[in-house]
């Protein structure tokens, strides 16, 4: 019964905040109209310059073959090596292919010229990339049954036919859009009750612990409610993305994963003896779970130690089970075990909330 | 002067005193480091894959063994049609299919691959990876040369763009809280009216704040050389002075911050909104910047770490000399002045 | 040449004038009372004053340098301690003094013989840090730290709040010293005792000087604010022969520090119990072991017939508490602090409404319904903040300096609400630095370094220990102590 007086008083005292109620609206609205933009991981754009040393008929079709392929930008050509190494070093090339002498005689004669292909790999996967699609297009040229071969092997996308990278990347916004939203909010709240000394106030009533920090919780669930409706109109009406599987297990997935995030926000609050403390160290744990929850990047290619990580990692489940409702349409059949171990690893941080706030020392 | 360096000692001792924020402080360049160093890669590795055959001939179970032989891919069914291979793949149970058609041998039919395509990158790679794998092609012709980093390690990519992030968090946005808590606290009037030159407040502000960036640029440095391997190939000196010029950015930046905030609370979240949402996303420390729409690009134009970490990434990794960054270190150099110049002319003497 | 030279200054922020018209002078070496109610636009004059703000209108000379042209002159000269004056908490004791020492240009032994008498209380602490002081030993730190240095003009904002008597009294000696070595000193309090060690005050309301004389002109002009008729103790509240409290042997320590060092008491139902000491002596310490906020090191309690150290829960149920920091939700309305903490005591929304209805109107406030706490002026948030820690009827009221730094016409009215409190049977626990609020209880105890050192009515104590008034009874045990433990 006090329940519904302490839930109101945190709506109000949301509510009255300069700040909180801009935040709430304008955040997820920011985050979904630019980060889709942004958080794309294609690699597009890669400047090739060419030293052509054998200046024959085949060795300039290769070079024309290039500049009309839309995946690269010609560069144009370097008399040297050298001078192709440079431009890699001003930055102005990515890739530099050396075309041997001896290129058109030991294509026409049926050897294996040795074309060099030098790619900086500075960032690892552009390098890969442009390396990559360097040699198909050299051993197609090279070798035309190669070619003839590879077109025996079809292939077929499923779910993402055009590979958007953004519906790869919306649902996982979501994600984020959870995390700063239900984590960092309720991080502030209790350490600012501290500081402000109304909290003694509170020890001194009868007020039992778990209706004091359920009251807490729940107005982050509420907002997390809101909040996804948000993001789901915005990826619809901007992007023209929807998800594929049922909504309803949408909301049951953000339900949990703010269970979780409110939760360890209160618990971190309880710990903390000033605002700077709370964000900091909410701060570390989130930049952490995040990096290791696959949400950049596959959790399957880590090593063994990082990839058992995620099996305490909230956010891993989530990211998880969210793609595969947003994108691939699963059911909750598909599902049932990362709904089970949020619910798991949520119920255990919302009594560790509980237990952590201490109304007599 | 005397008074000056009991400043910058009280200053180090808050900094000192308060345990939880400096095994943060220390501790988030060690756990990113390791993080970005070990755990992070997109290596395409343990790709799970179903078989979908109807008749194991000889060359389809050759093509199998050859798939299950690599290092890239564990084959976890046998099934019969891709429908049952699909419903294995929405629910996660699989990320790819290799459909082999009923004649395989004969080599009339193909073999198409259905590929869960909710990562793009990852969908592309696999198939790559599979197609190369299969018919065994070693193109031969080509002589692929990884340059500056042979094994591709993310790492390279990484350390400049850790610096990046961790220097200007620590000098901004600590100067910047550590200035409005006195104000918030009401200690910043007894400093003011004191016969110490407000400006003097500042600079003993900053001092250990900077002593503090420099641990950890030696940090990340030796442990980007020692426990990830990679070279720093390029002049030591430079590197510091970038940073030097970078670390000055910082703590312009924080003291602009500090003049805007009342509280430390709007502190806090103005150094995030301003300093480590574009600092992440538009960096181009996760997220090439070529690849994003041009307005982003333009924004991300005005964002001084972009300027430090390409810089970085050309100095320590590719090893260049400092001509080839002449660029970065001008523009970078550029905004400092401007910005020291703005924070310096607001900076308010009195209270309001 | 006088010291100070304010010539019709005026200063807004926004619509809001803090500051009308105001012109006085302060003559060199004079000590000049600033006095005024909370909000009058003290504050905003001293920052004034110290080159902190700019004022919109007007000329201000301080030691013959503009406040406004001479800024880093004017620095160099003067002294200031904010009314909310706040330390270093994460640094020590020492070396809060030190850090502003040097920063005065000076060393803690060279100003050592000015801050002495007030130091000297606090050097034994002088390893803890500043953060883990009570409230009135800050306030003493935060004394020392403004006056270790010698400057010519000194301009104190409230310094003495939530000081016990026998400290302000040796702070004001120590203004004597000052005033001998030629220092102008302009301070502002809310203390009578230490309005008529002024030579002169300037009475301030609303940003207005309403007057400016010795302080017997000002304090007769002003009688109906600065000495309001004495409260006679209403009858009716009959204290029943029934212990609501009884506490035994009640230690608290931390570590090798025993802040309470074995008390006993008990305080009957319907009493109002009078709960004195100096600061540091252990009374917040004590109370939050009453309240269920802390658990006792050894020793026994009761409070309304629960056990304090197993059925603090209880005893919850059974209380009220105000806390010394002012304890409202500031972003609340005055209805919705209300509301909140009657429904958390179990109220249903309808009585909630009528007894909120009645209780504005009782304390003349219906206007004030839903106007947020934030803006309401002190007096009225601490009178607010007690009706709500009796709203819903509770056996005992525990109240930690519900008074501080509010003038006596202000302070008379809260004690009326008191005397009503104690009228309906609710027995009240109060602390208190007002020797004269403490001849308003009925019964009252003096502890001193974490022992009770005397207890009884205040006829008794000043018959006991022979002295004309409560400030001279609690002057005389608690120096006595001071002595005692060097």
């Amino acid at each position: 019964m006090t329940l519904k007086y302490l839930i109101q008083k945190e709506f109000t005292q949301i509510r009255r905040n300069a700040f909180l109620p801009k935040l709430i609206v304008v955040f997820p609205i920011m985050i979904m109209c630019v980060m889709p933009w942004v958080m794309n991981m294609e690699v597009k754009n890669i400047k090739v310059t060419v030293v052509d040393n054998d200046r024959s008929t085949l060795s300039q079709q290769l070079v024309h073959s290039i500049e009309a392929s839309n995946y690269f930008i010609f560069k144009g050509q370097q008399p040297t090596y050298r001078a192709a190494m440079q431009e890699i070093e001003k930055s102005r090339a990515d890739v530099v292919m050396v075309i041997p002498q001896n290129y058109s005689r030991d294509v026409t004669l049926g050897n294996q010229p040795q074309v060099l292909i030098a790619a900086n790999a500075v960032n690892g996967t552009k390098g890969a990339m442009g390396g990559a699609y360097l040699t198909q297009i050299v051993t197609a040229h090279v070798n035309p049954d190669v070619t003839a071969l590879q077109s025996r092997v079809s292939t077929l996308f499923l779910y993402n036919k055009n590979l958007n990278f953004k519906l790869f990347m919306i649902p996982a916004l979501f994600a984020i859009v959870m995390m700063l939203m239900t984590g960092f909010l309720p991080a502030l709240n209790i350490v600012g009750e501290k500081e402000a000394g109304t909290i003694e106030q509170i020890n001194v009533t009868p007020v039992s612990k778990w209706s004091f920090i359920l009251a807490k919780l729940i107005p982050y669930w509420i907002i997390a409610l809101f909040v996804i409706t948000v993001c789901l109109l915005l990826a619809w009406a901007v992007y023209g993305i929807t998800s594929v599987g049922p909504l309803a297990l949408i909301y049951l997935l953000v339900l949990l994963l703010a269970l979780f995030w409110s939760s360890f926000g209160l618990m971190i609050s309880n710990y903390s003896d000033t605002m700077q403390q709370a964000i900091f160290v909410m701060w570390f744990f989130v930049v952490m779970m995040l990096l290791l929850s696959g949400l950049f990047t596959p959790t399957r290619s880590m090593p063994s130690w990082a990839y058992a990580t995620t099996y305490v990692n909230p956010m891993s489940y989530f990211i998880e089970a969210v793609r595969t409702v947003f994108i691939r349409g699963g059911g909750i059949s598909s599902i049932w075990h990362q709904l089970l171990a949020l619910l798991g690893i949520g119920s255990v941080m919302a009594t560790w909330a509980v237990l952590s706030y201490k109304k007599n020392s | 002067m005397k008074q000056f360096i009991s400043f910058v000692i009280k200053e180090g001792k808050h900094i000192l005193r308060d345990k939880r924020t400096m095994l943060i402080l220390f501790g988030m360049p060690l756990v990113l480091m390791l993080i970005f160093g070990f755990a992070i890669t997109t290596d395409v590795k343990n790709v799970r894959t179903v078989v979908v055959t109807s008749s194991m001939d000889h060359l389809t179970q050759q093509a199998v063994d050859r798939l299950a032989a690599s290092e890239y891919f564990t084959i976890t069914q046998l099934v019969a049609t891709p429908r049952d291979a699909e419903r294995i793949i929405r629910s996660q149970k699989a990320d790819m299919a290799i459909v082999f058609g009923p004649d395989f041998a004969s080599k009339r039919s193909g073999v198409q691959l259905i590929v869960d395509g909710a990562d793009p990158n990852m969908a592309q790679q696999w198939t790559n990876y599979a197609t190369a794998v299969m018919l065994n092609a070693d193109g031969g012709v080509v002589n692929t040369r990884m340059l500056y980093n042979p094994q591709m390690k993310s790492a390279y990519n990484f350390v400049p763009a850790i610096m990046g992030m961790l220097l200007m968090l620590v000098c901004a946005m600590m100067t910047s809280i550590s200035i409005v808590r006195e104000k918030e606290k009401g200690t910043m009037e007894v400093l003011l009216v004191s016969p110490v030159k407000p400006l003097m407040i500042i600079v003993a502000k900053a001092i250990p704040y900077l002593v503090l960036a420099f641990a950890i640029l030696i940090i990340i440095l030796l442990m980007a050389r020692f426990v990830l391997g990679v070279p720093l190939v390029g002049s030591l000196f430079w590197i510091i002075a970038v940073s030097v010029i970078y670390i000055l950015l910082a703590l312009a930046l924080g003291l602009l911050i500090s003049n805007v905030a009342k509280t430390q609370l709007v502190a806090l979240l103005l150094s995030a909104m301003v300093l480590l949402v574009p600092i992440v996303m538009l960096s181009g420390m996760l997220f090439p910047v070529e690849s994003m729409p041009r307005v982003l690009q333009w924004i991300s134009a005005v964002i001084p770490p972009r300027y430090y970490i390409e810089a970085m990434r050309k100095l320590m990794i590719m090893g260049v000399g400092i001509k080839e960054v002449a660029r970065e270190v001008l523009i970078l150099t550029g905004m400092l002045v401007l910005l020291m110049t703005l924070a310096l002319a607001k900076f308010n003497k009195r209270l309001e | 040449m006088n010291a100070i030279e304010v010539n019709n200054v005026s200063k807004s922020y926004g619509a809001v004038k803090a500051l009308d018209g105001v012109s006085f002078s302060v003559g060199r070496g004079e000590v000049f009372g600033l006095i005024g109610p909370d909000g009058a636009g003290k504050t905003s004059m001293y920052r004034i004053l110290c080159t902190l703000l700019l004022p919109d209108a007007g000329k201000i000379t301080v030691d013959g340098y503009d406040t406004v042209r001479q800024m880093t002159d004017i620095r160099r000269r003067v002294g200031y301690m904010p009314g909310k004056f706040s330390l270093y908490e994460d640094l020590t004791v020492e070396e809060n003094l030190q850090f502003f020492a040097t920063l005065f240009g000076t060393t803690v032994e060279e100003g050592y013989d000015s801050i002495k008498a007030i130091y000297g209380q606090i050097e034994r602490f002088k390893d803890r840090r500043a953060g883990a002081l009570s409230g009135g030993m800050k306030q003493k730190l935060a004394l020392s730290c403004a006056l270790v240095h010698s400057p010519s003009v000194l301009f104190l904002d409230e310094p003495t709040t939530g000081v016990d008597p026998v400290s302000r009294k040796e702070f004001w000696e120590m203004l004597g010293d000052l005033k001998e070595r030629n220092i102008t000193i302009v301070a502002s309090t809310p203390y009578l005792d230490e309005v008529r060690r002024c030579e002169r005050v300037a009475f301030l309301e609303q940003g207005r000087i309403r007057g400016i004389g010795t302080p017997e002109e000002i304090l007769t002009r002003f009688a109906d604010i600065f000495n309001p008729p004495g409260i006679e103790h209403a009858q009716g509240g009959e204290v029943k022969d029934e212990n609501v409290i009884e506490v035994e042997h009640l230690v608290k320590a931390f570590g090798s520090f025993r802040a309470v060092d074995d008390i006993s008491f008990t305080v009957k139902r319907g009493e109002i119990f009078g709960f004195l000491g100096a600061n540091g002596a252990g009374k917040t310490t004590a109370m939050h072991m009453l309240t269920g906020l802390n658990q006792p090191t050894s020793g026994t309690g009761r409070v309304v017939g629960y056990d304090i150290r197993t059925e603090h829960e209880q005893i919850k149920k059974h209380i009220g508490y105000m806390s010394q920091r002012f304890s409202l939700y500031e972003d609340l309305t005055v209805a919705e602090n209300i509301r909140l903490f009657a429904g958390i005591y179990g109220m249903d929304d309808k009585e909630i409404a009528r007894k909120t209805d009645e209780l504005l109107a009782r304390l003349r406030f219906a206007d004030h319904k839903d106007t947020l706490v934030a803006s309401l002026p002190l007096g009225w948030k601490q009178k607010l903040a007690f009706s709500v820690s009796i709203f819903h009827e509770p056996g005992v009221v525990f109240l930690d300096e519900p008074t501080g730094g509010v003038d006596p016409a202000t302070r008379r009215q809260f004690w009326e609400l008191i005397y009503g409190a104690a009228g309906r049977g609710i027995t009240v626990f109060v602390t208190t630095h007002y020797m004269d609020e403490a001849e308003y209880c009925d019964r009252i105890s003096i502890m001193v370094d974490g022992k009770i050192k005397a207890m009884g009515t205040p006829e008794e104590l000043k018959r006991k220990y022979n002295q004309p008034d409560m400030d001279h009874v609690f002057t005389y045990l608690a120096r006595q102590a001071t002595r005692s433990s060097d």
